[in-house]
């Protein structure tokens, strides 16, 4: 059974969320709704994220692809048929006349993303860790490449649409909850548990032996599978999208949030969304203000991402690990506080093997 | 005959350029161990001073010339802002940050020039055509295989011969060990980035000579040609490098002149492909590293 | 010459090294002694620039050393040989002796005379000498790197566990080389376990225990202390 501390943290993570569907609900202003389903599927997506990389240790830069995955996926099951022959003129026939409800939509786009990341990426679990990293953006790469010019099935370059609209909030904060629950029991888990041991010791690694690309790999499929239904339910929110929303700029916004947050624990992927999607709203508003009031001749953009790189920056300076760097809220109390003055640290060196946790 | 002469000036070429992008990220991972991702933006920064400088009396040389220099300046700007201040942290800190200065020197491009494509000076002799063999082909891809050739004969000295060359060949297996040799860890590392901003430099001049333009985003495209063709090649050999970039561009080349007319545009996901089947059988890479008791 | 004075080394809580204090005169063949973890290491390499330490003091020849920057101890005349030997795999005997000579790479002759040198007090390093240093058996590497240390003409030699990883018989001959420097007027602190064989080449003695310590004295002396296998059995 789970320790105590571990259901005090799934209890302090699920109230934040229970707590936005509740203040939304009693403000009952539209804009407010829409920044909070942004959010919750943010929330599914970042810790989606944290579920491979807490536990891996490796930073992966494909999980917007499988997001794009899911909602391709998603939008091919559900668009309506009569749609379908306008959106998806090219359509292969065999899927051409389905019409799925929306929900099973959702949850089979997840469930093809898994397949997809099952398929493609034992090979990349036995690289090596910088190896491993640079080849997950070239398979961010190549996703997007599919996605761009996979025309019967994405409609190519060009917005797809026609996704009926059905993600709202409760489905949203249930999804992000039910990512949160997961991530937490994986990390528990036998799995996550092995995993995360063999990150940081070689010693422990070399004796675990040929079992860590089986246990990245699982990670590996999780985090697909929770991208891959955050990416359906993102698609049944906007209900019309491209590629080009599954890119370099989101993943960026994602690893930030999770940077931010505290790569290694899913308190840090929750409370590093929540931070971050507050402080974009704020900018975004800066940024229009800045704009409506015309104080640059030209239109500024990219101040959010500039911030956001800024800030990512100045955290792994001052904290590395991020704000929750090693323990989970459920466990900060009682603290135990380490000596630290006076330590004795190697000559100013410039790498050093441990990771950031 | 013609296509096999075709064929293999293409891949002599791209490979040449592809060797020399890779050879400019393993430099630095090498003796670092850290990935250096704002690498495509010296490219871009590369592309950029062309632009600026486009229309000045200057001969295209001497803009090349500073175009290079810019390069190898934001190639050492990169280490001071972006390694340099987490580089004891973790080795994840470091790739995020230099995710972080990509993002930052591409919105900046974006912000203070324009997100629209920019023309870029280009010499007339590289439009021009050349015959070998029977094979026509611009002059700039000859030029690409003279200069690559150059290039990494020159590098292949300077490592084995030159005190610099071994200090920093040493510095790639046991950074600490060359230190108390007396070796200075900063110059190390700063010639390090220069030799990488080099190679992008003149990577950039024979990429930006392609199409003529640069955008924001141009970088992306040569990054990811450097990771897949270290990663094919093994991540710290400076030999695997060079032939993983000829590894690529051989089946780059190859897809381009087999798939046929609707799946070309599939290409990167073919080669991606056919990479996660060499990575499969041989996952440190075509080329061990200097040895090392460390996972890499 | 070495003036080492309240060294104090911890790593995060533990304090490896505390208040240590020891001097080595010139010419002088001093040995640190003690079991394992009773910090001999550590404040080795806290003399070597390699630790930064908590506190302390260290002067060579009067001026005193900066902490953590390995580089400048070898530009004051100290060289240093780690206990992980640390070849350089890849590269050649010859380019390694040749790395050790960084320091004073403006002089070509010079470098060129001390490798002659060292070939001579190593001879089989001579016959290696285009071989890539990873391929040489571990006494070959020990000799090796002390040869390299000599390269930069240190007036201070710091060895930490030479004899680690030996076969005995080529233990016998590091320590007849180890003595044969001492002769030629090179000053040395040697790091070792292997308590019989150095306290019968140096001069004098440190024994260490739980970071600080001991003992101290002429060899000889400590040589003949009773109590010394219960120093090093942690008693």
């Amino acid at each position: 059974m789970l320790e105590r501390r571990t259901w005090l943290t799934l209890l302090l993570l699920l109230l934040p969320i229970a707590l936005l569907v509740l203040a939304v609900e009693q403000l009952g202003v539209r804009v407010l709704e829409r920044i909070a389903i942004n959010l919750c599927i943010s929330l599914a997506l970042v810790v989606g994220l944290q579920v491979f990389m807490g536990n891996s240790g490796i930073l992966s830069f494909a999980h917007i692809g499988f997001m794009g995955v899911g909602a391709y996926a998603s939008a091919v099951f559900s668009i309506p048929a009569r749609m379908k022959g306008m959106a998806l003129p090219d359509l292969y026939g065999v899927v051409a006349g389905l019409e799925l409800s929306p929900y099973l939509a959702i949850a089979l786009g997840g469930l093809v993303a898994a397949a997809v990341a099952a398929l493609v990426s034992y090979p990349l679990m036995r690289l090596s860790d910088a190896a491993a990293v640079i080849t997950s953006f070239a398979l961010l790469v190549v996703l997007h490449t599919i996605m761009l010019h996979w025309s019967q099935v994405t409609n190519g370059p060009r917005t797809l649409f026609g996704l009926p609209k059905v993600t709202d909030l409760h489905l949203a904060a249930a999804t992000a909850a039910g990512a949160v629950v997961l991530a937490v029991l994986f990390k528990e888990s036998r799995t996550g548990v092995l995993l995360r041991a063999s990150r940081d010791d070689e010693t422990a690694a070399a004796a675990i032996g040929a079992g860590i690309p089986q246990l990245r790999w699982r990670a590996f499929v999780l985090s697909a599978l929770i991208a891959g239904v955050a990416g359906g339910l993102w698609g049944h929110f906007i209900t019309s999208f491209s590629p080009k929303a599954f890119y370099l700029k989101e993943t960026f916004v994602v690893l930030g949030m999770l940077v931010i947050g505290g790569t290694s624990t899913v308190s840090g992927a929750v409370f590093g969304c929540f931070l971050v999607t507050f402080a974009f709203e704020g900018l975004r508003s800066v940024e229009s203000a800045l704009n409506r009031a015309q104080i640059f001749t030209e239109q500024v953009v990219g101040l959010t991402e500039v911030a956001l790189a800024l800030a990512m920056i100045g955290i792994l300076i001052l904290r590395p690990g991020g704000l929750f760097a090693t323990t989970e809220i459920g466990a900060v109390w009682p603290f135990r506080s380490i000596p630290t003055k006076g330590a004795a640290r190697p000559a100013p060196s410039t790498s050093t093997r441990k990771a950031s946790s | 005959m013609t296509a096999a002469i075709q064929f293999v000036i293409d891949v002599l070429s791209l490979g040449g350029a592809y060797a020399l992008m890779a050879l400019g990220l393993v430099i630095v991972y090498g003796i670092l161990r850290l990935v250096n991702f704002a690498y495509g933006e010296l490219i871009m920064v590369a592309g950029y001073s062309l632009y600026l400088l486009d229309g000045s009396p200057l001969p295209w040389l001497v803009m090349a010339a500073v175009a290079v220099l810019a390069a190898i300046a934001t190639g050492i700007l990169t280490d001071y802002v972006a390694f340099r201040p987490v580089r004891a942290k973790s080795v994840t800190a470091v790739l995020i940050t230099s995710f972080a200065f990509s993002t930052l020197l591409q919105n900046a491009a974006l912000l203070f020039i324009s997100p629209r494509p920019r023309n870029v000076p280009v010499p007339d002799v590289f439009s021009d055509t050349v015959q070998i063999a029977g094979a026509i082909t611009p002059v700039r891809n000859v030029l690409t295989i003279v200069a690559a050739a150059a290039m990494l004969s020159i590098f292949a000295l300077v490592m084995k011969r030159t005190m610099l060359g071994i200090a920093m060949r040493a510095a790639a297996t046991q950074f600490t060990m060359a230190r108390m040799l007396g070796v200075p860890a900063n110059l190390v590392i700063s010639t390090a980035f220069a030799i990488s901003g080099l190679m992008a430099g003149v990577v950039a001049l024979f990429w930006l000579g392609r199409s003529g333009t640069v955008v924001p985003g141009i970088g992306l495209e040569p990054l990811l040609v450097a990771f897949i063709a270290t990663v094919i090649g093994g991540m710290r050999s400076l030999q695997g490098a060079v032939l993983g970039g000829f590894v690529l561009a051989f089946i780059d080349t190859g897809l381009n002149y087999s798939l046929p007319q609707n799946l070309l545009q599939f290409r990167d996901a073919f080669t991606f492909s056919l990479v996660i089947l060499i990575l499969l059988w041989r996952p440190e890479g075509l080329m061990r590293g200097p040895a090392s008791g460390q996972r890499t | 010459m070495l003036e080492v004075s309240d060294l104090e080394v911890r790593y995060g809580a533990i304090r490896a090294v505390r208040g240590v204090s020891l001097s080595v005169a010139e010419g002088e063949l001093a040995v640190l002694l003690g079991a394992n973890g009773a910090g001999k290491s550590s404040t080795l390499k806290a003399i070597a620039g390699a630790l930064r330490p908590a506190r302390g003091r260290i002067t060579l020849d009067g001026a005193e050393v900066p902490y953590g920057w390995p580089e400048r101890m070898v530009r004051l005349g100290a060289a240093m040989v780690p206990e992980t030997r640390e070849v350089f795999p890849d590269l050649t005997v010859a380019e390694n002796l040749r790395l050790g000579a960084f320091t004073r790479r403006a002089d070509p002759a010079g470098v060129a005379a001390d490798h002659a040198r060292v070939v001579e007090l190593f001879p089989v390093l001579g016959e290696r000498t285009g071989q890539p240093a990873g391929t040489l058996s571990g006494g070959e590497q020990q000799m090796l790197v002390i040869a390299r240390a000599l390269m930069s003409r240190p007036r201070l030699l710091l060895l930490d566990e030479p004899s680690l990883g030996l076969a005995p018989a080529i233990i016998e001959r590091i320590f007849a080389m180890i003595a044969e420097l001492k002769r030629t007027g090179l000053t040395i602190l040697l790091v070792e376990q292997n308590a019989a064989q150095a306290l019968a080449i140096a001069d004098h003695a440190f024994v260490m225990r739980l970071g600080e310590v001991a003992a101290s004295g002429p060899a000889a002396e400590i040589r003949a202390a009773t109590d010394l296998k219960a120093l090093y059995l942690g008693g």
